[in-house]
């Protein structure tokens, strides 16, 4: 058994125009799953019943701005991408660096972007995304 | 990117004040360290960095990674005994101006503490002030 600290963590990404990088800078990730569910409860049931239906996700990236942080320009930017057919790619790790181990990779799109500058605290950027087509779990 | 050059930060706040103090009016500075001997009744500082406690920023572990450097330059300003605190002010306000809102190097300087007039001087026979600064780096892995 080993439990895993967020600093293990890390993030890559790629705009739909090359390869998964890591983005340098990330201080926290989240993803959250939901499963929308199908009501089958029927005559004579006494118990409502479902079935599970379609799978989406969102969630957050937060980084320390740093503009000369390799990833970071592309991860951010492409909140301004119009037209976005999502064709951003993400993988997002709890540890290491290793693609499809320890991971949740997914197409998406950034729906949001905050970049936050206060007097005595360093400058910070939080995006959110959802997910688009198929969430592949590494997490085993 | 690489480690934190701890003498580095520690040249860059220290060399700050040194050159500082060599300009007229020279004052007599001391870090950690060093012997000294001050002259009976006449000015002089004392400079003291420490390093504290780091914090992790980002994720990463030992490879392209961030972590928080934080420590504290604690300045001793010694004048004259029996003269009033000005000449000791003078100095001090010296020594604030070179942090004040400063970023050099790399290095964050918060805004300074003092001069704040101390009871008990250490060592006695002067009147003693301390300038305060906290400051931070960041280290790039």
């Amino acid at each position: 058994m080993a439990t895993i600290r967020g600093e293990s963590g890390s993030v890559e990404f790629e705009t739909g125009s090359g390869s998964l990088a890591q983005v340098v800078g990330t201080r926290s990730w989240s993803l959250s799953i939901t499963k929308e569910t199908l009501d089958t409860t029927v005559h004579g049931n006494t118990f409502r019943q479902f079935v599970g239906s379609l799978v989406s996700g969102s969630g957050t990236v937060e980084l320390v701005y740093d503009p000369d942080a390799t990833g970071q320009a592309g991860f951010i930017e492409d909140i301004v991408k119009t037209g976005d057919a999502a064709d951003a790619s993400f993988e997002l790790f709890t540890t290491g660096t290793t693609n499809g181990t320890d991971s949740l990779s997914f197409g998406g799109i950034i729906t949001d972007m905050e970049i936050t500058s206060t007097v005595g605290e360093l400058v910070v950027v939080t995006c959110n995304f959802i997910t688009s087509s198929t969430i592949t779990s590494n997490l085993e | 990117m690489a480690a934190a050059d701890l003498n580095s930060i520690r040249a860059t706040i220290e060399g700050r004040l040194a050159t500082e103090l060599a300009s007229s009016p020279v004052i007599p500075v001391v870090f950690h360290n060093m012997a000294y001997e001050p002259t009976p009744n006449s000015s002089w500082v004392q400079c003291l960095t420490s390093f504290g406690a780091s914090e992790y920023l980002g994720q990463g572990l030992t490879t392209n990674s961030q972590n928080r450097i934080v420590g504290l330059v604690l300045i001793n300003i010694f004048s004259g005994r029996g003269v009033g605190p000005g000449a000791n002010y003078v100095i001090g306000k010296r020594i604030r101006d070179l942090y004040n809102r400063v970023i050099v190097s790399g290095v964050f300087f918060d805004a300074p503490i003092g001069p704040e007039a101390l009871a008990s001087p250490a060592p006695e026979g002067y009147f003693q002030t301390q300038v305060r600064v906290t400051f931070e780096s960041i280290e790039e892995l």
